[in-house]
């Protein structure tokens, strides 16, 4: 749940979110599941000629399997409270 | 079943699937059927049904009034079906031939009476295929409906039983279940004792006589008493089916023929026509329904299957002899089955008969069909023949959208009855269950189980909207901690910067109250402004410099070796991996004293129980444990090896940025002591800090080192700068005598934090000096030290300063030197201003060309070392 | 650890408990499609879920030229924060600080 967590407080930040088959989509996080499926306003496709289908397209809900990567804007990311966050997580698996 | 299979496919070969759709239909269900028995029941239906439905498209078309007969005699379009019957119908088939002829003429004779044969049959196979077929197409009745038919089937044979006998109604039963629910394995074994009893009871019957009232329609009373197994099979509709073949088997056999068994068929017909008030209308249904039946109904054998079971039966019982008769009587038995049903549908029985579903449905086509035909009631394929084109026309595609039907809802219904009311219960708790884990019960669960699930976001809003706090929150401290902490390198730039400019300003305050307190101290103003001032005017020349210059490299040189080496040494020895695992264990000893710490036990009253006392102690023996981890974790106590080529694990331990990091957390649960004792460790080490050797002005610092640098600035040093603040003199003079005994102050003084480590020294002394009383040894001491410090600083002096004057980061160096002027002796500050005049004239003279606002901080920054001296920056530009 | 009672360096049980060690330190992270990342590592989980801090992605590319000769061409991207998705994860490995 650490990034169900973390993805949460990122709700309304400005992501980029690329996908496996190399398509990256900028826009508003607007929520996020347990199973990090995304969803997207005010969309914008990065390369936006090489994938004309979806200039269109203002909003999108993003299978969370299909994630390689989300840009996110490090001023909005606690570092140290994620990093501890992590520590948690594992500290739990060890008190079994 | 097979014996029913076979009987009903006997009834396709003879032609029936040709003329009328109903009957073609009807040959698949018997097929299913005996699949059903077999196999399961519901898959089995489904694909009799499927071939039934082609089986009537082609005989729609292929269907010619003209080759009525020769079809009926010919035999089955189906080809199929007529292959599964033939095996064991072989023989029967040929019989059933005779039997369709002699129905026919029959037919031919006495119209009514046929009808009503033909429908009643139908209707009991239909009833069947009905049965399913509703169920599934009312979807939301699905598991009702089949336990309501079962409690049906099961209250019907009692019905059957009241009439004829604990015989019936077993058979009854034995074949209703199958055909509602699943396949009941009882079917077969049941209709073969329920054979023999019909058997045996048939005699009892009056068949023929009840045959004429049937046709009359009229009678229907008379026909009620005398066929009480007819009225309950008109009530259930699978039971009156069912009863039918098998009663039917046995009447023949005493008796007679196709006469006889149209008339018991009639006789339920008749019954069914009662109750609805229009006699041709319900025929037409029958015809109808008995022709569905037929498709549908897998469980029974439908149109066909009711002469099939009659013949089985018959055979069984009375294989030879009565093969004749059952010919004869197979389609009236047929015609009877379909009047049940659609009896049944049609209004009077579906209260009666669980299944008013079923017959509801089928009531309204059937319905349509009779009022457009009116007159035309088809309860033989050969009636077809004789209708007009329309009529005709109008029936196939009633048959047809019927069929349609009836395959979807098979289709539909393949799963039925699968699972138990239990079960789906149980499914449902299942469900529930789930979404309640899913979902989080907040009530049930520990605050903290539930915090370290959802752990950053929860604490990170708690930071981020601190108006929005619930003090009643136990997560305000989770807040505390980490929004006091500096924060991360990347993340958090905000708090960091405002970290380190709380830093700097601490620092700078502090060097400030130093400068204040050395301005107290009475000295010659006028000497040492003369003297450095003129030594300022004529430093532009550069005389001074060369001598400086040349013993600051020796020395330098040397140094920088010295420091290197051990750097070198000590870092390609430490086992990194070591060092992290204690770090994390840190983090772990950490987070649990964090969280225990929220455990507080509010402090007992002073009479208070002794739980209470209790609870504190064990919380305090709690706490103290978890110190001794975390002190054990750091490794701040293992033996310092002076030449040794290892690191010391806490110098190692702060070389790591999150080691740095916990400084600040750690420094919140250890004492004062445990903190000194980190204090002492760092300045023993101090030049072969990361922060200090990796920032030697000569090596060109890494990005990396550059942050690390920033880190040790926000993290560590204010937790270092908390504890001088208030340390005692004595203590101060302890951590100077440190650095300038066992340490390379050459390599200390090059650097950033070297100078900021010096400068907290320095002016936390200045303070002592001025603000508390001290005692004449312990300042003698401290001079002692100073001296000895300022010595080995003096040639150091020309290299305390970044590279550049444009770069203008060169306050620390200010802020050093105005801490050290604070403290020094007019000679000294003398041999201070000698040692720098350069850089303050180039500072003043480069801030003329900066934006004044620049500048004013530029010469601020100048001023305070000049004021700890004694002097002003005003004076020199003067 | 603390659970272990000495707080001292606890055996590493499971795999992941290495990467913990490499919490806020930087990281090398090969992935699927020829892909491979350098970076802090701020999280992690079970699934091998990744947030990078500072990153550099570097992507190989082979290419055919004119004369049909494979050459490798490798892409670098910057990321200031990055979140990885675990399953594209190949392997996580310290990297020696430089």
């Amino acid at each position: 749940m650490l990034f169900f967590s973390f993805f949460k407080t990122l709700v309304d930040h400005e992501v980029t979110v690329e996908l496996k088959n190399d398509i990256s989509i900028k826009g508003v996080l607007k929520s996020v599941d347990q199973f990090l499926n995304i969803k997207l306003d005010d969309i914008q496709v990065v390369e936006e000629l090489k994938y004309p289908h979806l200039s269109s397209v203002k909003n999108v809900f993003i299978r969370g399997s299909v994630v390689r990567y989300v840009h996110l804007p490090s001023a909005a990311v606690d570092v140290a409270l994620l990093e501890d966050a992590t520590r948690r997580g594992t500290w739990n698996s060890e008190m079994g | 079943m097979s014996f029913f299979g076979l009987n009903s496919r006997g009834p396709q070969d003879h032609g029936h699937p040709a003329q009328a759709p109903g009957f073609g239909a009807a040959p698949d269900p018997f097929a299913n059927i005996s699949q059903n028995q077999g196999l399961g029941q519901e898959d089995n239906d489904a694909i009799d049904f499927d071939d039934t439905y082609d089986g009537l498209g082609d005989q729609l078309q292929e269907a010619d009034d003209d080759f009525n007969d020769d079809t009926f005699g010919g035999g089955g379009i189906t080809t199929k079906s007529v292959g599964k019957d033939f095996d064991f119908y072989g023989s029967t088939s040929k019989v059933t031939d005779a039997i369709n002829e002699e129905a026919l003429r029959y037919n031919h004779h006495q119209p009514s009476s046929k009808a009503i044969v033909a429908s009643s049959s139908p209707s009991k196979h239909a009833s069947k295929a009905f049965k399913t077929g509703y169920e599934a197409y009312k979807n939301p009745g699905y598991i009702p409906d089949l336990q309501v038919d079962a409690s049906l089937w099961g209250t019907g044979p009692p019905q059957i039983a009241e009439d004829y006998g604990a015989k019936r109604s077993s058979r009854g039963a034995g074949p209703s279940y199958p055909q509602s629910s699943s396949g009941v394995p009882a079917k077969k074994m049941m209709s073969l004792e329920e054979v023999e009893a019909a058997m045996r009871s048939q005699p009892k019957r009056p068949s023929p006589s009840l045959a004429p009232q049937q046709q009359a329609q009229a009678s229907g009373p008379f026909a009620m008493p005398p066929m009480q197994q007819q009225a309950p099979q008109v009530a259930p509709p699978q039971q009156a089916q069912i009863s039918y073949p098998q009663q039917m088997p046995p009447s023949r056999h005493e008796t007679e023929q196709a006469a006889r068994p149209g008339d018991f068929a009639q006789a339920p017909i008749s019954i069914q026509q009662r109750p609805q008030s229009d006699h041709h209308v319900v025929r037409a249904s029958q015809v109808l329904k008995v022709e569905l039946p037929a498709r549908s109904s897998p469980a029974t054998q439908a149109p066909q299957v009711a002469p099939a079971p009659a013949q089985i039966l018959q055979r069984g019982q009375n294989a030879p002899h009565q093969a004749p008769d059952a010919q004869a009587s197979p389609q009236p038995r047929q015609i009877l089955q379909n009047p049940n049903r659609q009896s049944a549908q049609f209004a009077p029985r579906p209260p009666e008969q669980a299944l008013p579903m079923q017959p509801q449905r089928r009531a309204p086509p059937s319905g349509q069909n009779g009022a457009q035909v009116s007159v035309p009631i088809i309860y033989h394929p050969s009636q077809i023949m004789h209708l007009s084109d329309e009529e005709r026309n109008a029936y196939l595609v009633e048959e047809a959208k019927r069929a349609k039907r009836n395959h979807k809802i098979f289709l539909l219904s393949k799963g039925n009855g699968l699972m138990t009311p239990q079960d789906k219960n149980f499914i449902t708790r299942i469900q529930l269950q789930q979404l309640m884990t899913a979902t989080g019960n907040a009530n049930e669960q520990d605050p903290d189980a539930s915090l370290s699930e959802d752990f950053y976001y929860q604490v990170y809003n708690q930071i981020e909207n601190r108006p929005r706090q619930n003090p009643q929150q136990p997560l305000s401290n989770f807040a505390q901690t980490y929004l006091f902490r500096t924060g991360g390198r990347q993340g958090g730039m905000g708090k960091r910067q405002r970290g380190g400019d709380s830093h700097m300003q601490r620092m700078e305050q502090q060097v400030q109250r130093a400068v204040e307190a050395a301005k107290a101290k009475p000295k010659n103003k006028q000497l040492v402004i003369e003297g450095s001032l003129g030594k300022i005017s004529f430093s532009n020349a550069k005389t001074p410099k060369p001598l400086l210059n040349i013993k600051r490299h020796d020395s330098s040189n040397v140094s920088n070796q010295q420091s290197s080496k051990r750097a070198q040494v000590a870092l390609s020895t430490t086992d990194r991996k070591a060092i992290l695992k204690n770090i994390e264990a840190v983090y772990s000893t950490l987070m649990r004293m964090e969280d225990h710490d929220r455990r507080l036990p509010p402090p007992p009253p002073e009479d208070s129980d002794p739980t209470a006392v209790q609870k504190v102690m064990d919380w305090q023996q709690a706490f103290q444990d978890l110190n001794e981890n975390l002190w054990r974790d750091l490794k701040v106590t293992e033996p310092i090896l002076p030449d040794s080529a290892i690191l010391h694990p806490f110098i190692a331990f702060l070389s790591y940025p999150k080691g740095k990091k916990a400084i600040p957390r750690i420094f919140n649960h250890i004492d004062e002591n445990q903190r000194l004792t980190i204090l002492t460790m760092i300045m023993v080490h101090l030049d072969i800090l990361d922060v200090i050797r990796q920032a030697q002005p000569g090596a060109q610092p890494s990005p990396l080192s550059r942050e690390q640098v920033d880190l040790f600035l926000q993290a560590v040093m204010p937790s270092l700068f908390s504890y001088v603040t208030e340390a005692p003199l004595n203590i101060v003079i302890g951590l100077l005598g440190l650095v300038t005994e066992r340490v390379n102050l050459s390599a200390v003084a090059r650097t950033r934090v070297g100078l900021e480590v010096l400068t907290m020294l320095l002016s936390r002394a200045a303070i002592v000096k001025a603000t508390e009383a001290t005692d004449d040894q312990t300042w003698d001491e401290w001079l002692g030290i100073y001296n000895r410090f300022f010595d080995l600083l003096e040639p150091l002096l020309g290299e305390v300063f970044p590279a550049s004057v444009n770069a203008g980061q060169d306050q620390y160096v200010w802020q050093f030197l105005a801490a050290t002027g604070s403290g020094a002796n007019p000679e000294q500050q003398q041999r201070l201003v000698l040692a720098v005049k350069d850089r303050v004239m180039e500072t003043l003279q480069q801030s003329k060309t900066l934006p004044p606002e620049m500048a004013f901080q530029r010469r601020g920054n100048v001023n305070l070392f000049m004021q700890a001296i004694g002097l002003d920056v005003d004076l020199l530009d003067g | 650890m603390a659970d272990a009672g000495d707080g001292d360096v606890a055996a590493v049980s499971e795999p992941l408990d290495l990467v913990r060690l490499s919490l806020d330190e930087i990281v090398f992270v090969r992935l699927r499609g020829d892909r491979e990342l350098k970076g802090r590592l701020h999280a992690y989980d079970s699934h091998c879920n990744l947030v990078l801090g500072e990153v550099e992605e570097t992507i190989y590319v082979v290419e055919d030229d004119d004369e049909e000769e494979e050459t490798v061409k490798t892409i670098k991207k910057q990321s200031e924060m990055l979140f990885v998705r675990g399953d594209s994860v190949v392997l996580i490995s310290p990297q020696a600080a430089s």
